[in-house]
């Protein structure tokens, strides 16, 4: 097992069931706004019912962004240093009780992604198709 | 314990019953590659895979096709490997290979063995949870109302096929009716003896009209299937096919894939914008582009809320006077091998003529399955129905149309074993052997046929009639033939009742025969025997050569094609 199967089996999925990637590697400069908008609204159910199924996405401080808020509402991940990104009038030691929420953050609560046959390569991220007449 | 199962023909489903409370079992399946997952449903596809692609199952490492939800999904994609629909079939020829159209080397199977295979995934699921396996319990199999007894017999062997031991046949419309039963233990204050219930079924692909009558047994109430209509190849998928086509005419040309994309398009839009929440009046229907182009090809188009209800009530729900027949096309001699679809669309025009010829209007309606949650459709049957009836119907209020008959089932099960209600039925068809005229053979001319009544409509399970008055001759060590005839509307025939000539309306079903074996008794030579009918619990018919010395020869169904 290598580090980086989580991440390609994840892409995979979200090619599978999305088409994100079709989406992301395909230039939309000639396209017009409603063009994008027409495809992407399609994109986005796919890529997050596939979210969902696969990650239970949670904010880290479940909040209301605007509000003043305490640190502590991130619960247990309060110290770890990933949690918190500190903006504006930060002091010296760092050490801030409060402040207004402006991004609720993201974490992974819990992940389950299908088990794949031990030989499979995952570098394939999505075959190739052929139509057979 | 006891299990319900709902074979569908477009989605199974299997619930179990213990002490007063029903629950639904999701059912483990493989959903995509190397992905199992439990559903609710399991739908009723089959895929016939290739030799790269087979999925194992918790409980099978090599399955010998994938079962469910991989299988419909990659059916689509692919020509001439996916079996749907497997159960109509059963109604119309046991015989036919599926897939009609394959590819050369793909190993075709019959319906019987479709229906197997459904019920040995849904018995490996349940056991795979931790259950004993599925011989240990009382299992009730629903079945349409509207099947003959040909398809109940092929459903039955399917069905101990697949290790199920204790095993008795429900009628879907009943399933439901007894689903209701179950969510309103005041049931007997909602209906009562006199009242006339009309079940109205429409699923992905069929649809099923039953009549049941309340009525007073001795004080208490009792409950009487009274009639069933004909097995209607009509179902949601038409309309999402017909809204497919609306959108298509407005698109460049699509290619088979966008089209199927396209129908499942539709099929959403119109669940979202006939959803009695909803506040929509357009859906965005759009199909990406194939390949890599997925913004570049992509062909946007939208059904407003007015396009679906149009398209909906003129095409399936028109108003239709209650002397309205349905449309039957005449048969072309020259017709490729697939199912009788329904000719007519219009349901209305199919309900009316069931209502028509049912006697006594209706009093109450139930609905069942999915089509029926939109409460366009049911407004629509309600209005047809107040015009055509003196008294507007009741409606009672059912439960989650997709599980109700699975748990329903389930319900039949419990009440069986209990003290609970049971919906009396009989057989919901009257069936005649066909006797051939003794005038001279004319060359060129079938020889006129008469129709002797064996099995009188509503004859109870577990009954048998005797027929000591018309004798036949047979010899021993020749294969015999009796050609079957059916009819679910005749329901005045009596036991032994010889109809000349025989009603141009009848069904036939596929020959009885056997071969006269000798027994000690009856050696050799010409025998006269006399019939005997007999119906057996489970609602399968069985009929006799009796010979006075009292040996008895059993007649099995052909498994010859039925004649079209």
């Amino acid at each position: 097992m290598d580090v980086s199967d989580g991440a390609l089996q994840l892409l995979a999925l979200l090619q599978r069931d999305a088409r994100l990637l079709d989406f992301l590697m395909e230039d939309v400069s000639p396209y017009s706004d409603e063009q994008v908008g027409a495809a992407v609204r399609n994109i986005h159910e796919g890529s997050r019912s596939t979210l969902q199924r696969y990650l239970s996405l949670q904010p880290v401080i479940d909040g209301v962004e605007g509000a003043v808020t305490q640190l502590t509402a991130a619960g247990p991940l309060k110290n770890d240093p990933g949690a918190i990104k500190l903006l504006g009038n930060v002091p010296a030691d760092g050490n801030v009780k409060a402040g207004v929420l402006r991004h609720k953050g993201w974490k992974v609560e819990k992940i389950e992604l299908p088990a794949y046959p031990a030989k499979a390569n995952l570098k394939i991220l999505a075959p190739a198709e052929i139509e057979v007449a | 314990m006891v299990i319900g199962i709902d074979l569908g023909t477009t989605n199974s489903a299997l619930a179990f019953g213990e002490a007063e409370s029903v629950q639904a079992f999701p059912v483990e399946q493989v959903v995509q590659p190397n992905e199992v997952r439990a559903e609710p449903l399991l739908p009723s596809f089959i895929y016939l895979s290739g030799p790269n692609e087979i999925t194992s199952l918790p409980w099978e490492e090599s399955p010998k096709f994938t079962v469910g939800a991989l299988a419909r999904r990659r059916g689509a994609e692919t020509m001439g490997r996916l079996v749907s629909s497997a159960k109509s079939w059963l109604n119309y020829s046991n015989q036919v290979q599926l897939p009609i159209h394959s590819p050369d080397g793909v190993e075709k199977i019959t319906p019987v063995d479709a229906s197997k295979a459904f019920l040995e995934h849904l018995a490996a699921a349940w056991e795979h949870a931790g259950n004993e396996p599925i011989s240990e319990y009382d299992v009730v199999l629903t079945v349409p109302a509207s099947f003959d007894a040909v398809a109940r017999q092929l459903t039955e062997r399917a069905a101990r096929e697949a290790g199920i031991k204790k095993l008795v046949l429900l009628e879907e419309p009943q399933a439901a009716f007894y689903a209701w039963i179950a969510k309103h233990p005041d049931w007997r204050e909602r209906v009562g003896p006199g009242d006339r219930i009309l079940i109205i079924d429409i699923g992905g692909g069929t649809t099923d009209f039953t009549l049941i009558d309340v009525k007073d047994h001795a004080g208490s109430l009792a409950l009487e299937r009274v009639a069933v209509g004909d097995h209607i190849l009509l179902g949601g998928d038409n309309m999402d096919l017909a809204l497919a086509r609306h959108v298509e005419a407005k698109l460049p040309k699509l290619d088979a894939q966008q089209l199927q994309a396209l129908w499942q398009q539709c099929r959403a839009a119109k669940e979202a914008l006939l959803d009695p929440h909803s506040t929509v009046t357009e859906q965005p229907v759009t199909i990406l582009g194939r390949g890599s182009s997925l913004i570049g090809g992509t062909i946007k188009s939208k059904l407003t809320k007015q396009e679906v209800e149009t398209i909906l009530v003129e095409g399936f729900f028109p108003h239709v006077p209650l002397d309205e027949e349905p449309v039957r096309a005449k048969r072309s001699a020259l017709q490729e091998m697939s199912l009788p679809y329904a000719s007519d669309a219009r349901i209305t025009a199919h309900l009316a003529h069931f209502v028509k010829q049912g006697g006594a209007p209706p009093t109450h309606i139930l609905f069942n399955g999915g089509v029926l949650q939109a409460g366009l459709v049911r407004d629509r049957i309600l209005t047809s129905l107040n015009l055509w009836l003196q008294k507007p119907v009741k409606v009672l209020d059912g439960e989650d149309l997709m599980l109700a008959v699975a748990r329903g089932a389930a319900y039949f099960g419990l009440a069986r074993q209990g003290k609970g209600i049971r919906i009396r039925g009989g057989i919901p068809r009257t069936y005649y052997v066909g006797i051939e005229d003794s005038m001279p053979a004319v060359p060129g001319m079938p020889a006129p046929m008469k129709a002797f009544t064996i099995v009188p409509f509503g004859m109870e399970e577990g009954a048998s009639h005797r027929f000591p008055n018309r004798k036949f001759g047979l010899y021993v060590g020749e294969p015999v033939e009796f050609r079957i005839f059916s009819s679910t509307e005749r329901r005045g025939d009596d036991a032994g009742e010889l109809l000349e000539p025989m009603p141009g309306d009848l069904k036939e079903l596929p020959a009885m025969e056997m071969t006269l074996a000798p027994t000690a008794t009856t050696p050799g030579g010409l025998v006269p025997v006399t019939l005997e009918s007999h119906v057996t619990e489970t609602g399968v018919l069985e009929l006799f050569c009796v010979a006075a010395s009292g040996d008895r020869w059993k007649l099995e169904f052909s498994v010859r094609e039925r004649k079209a």
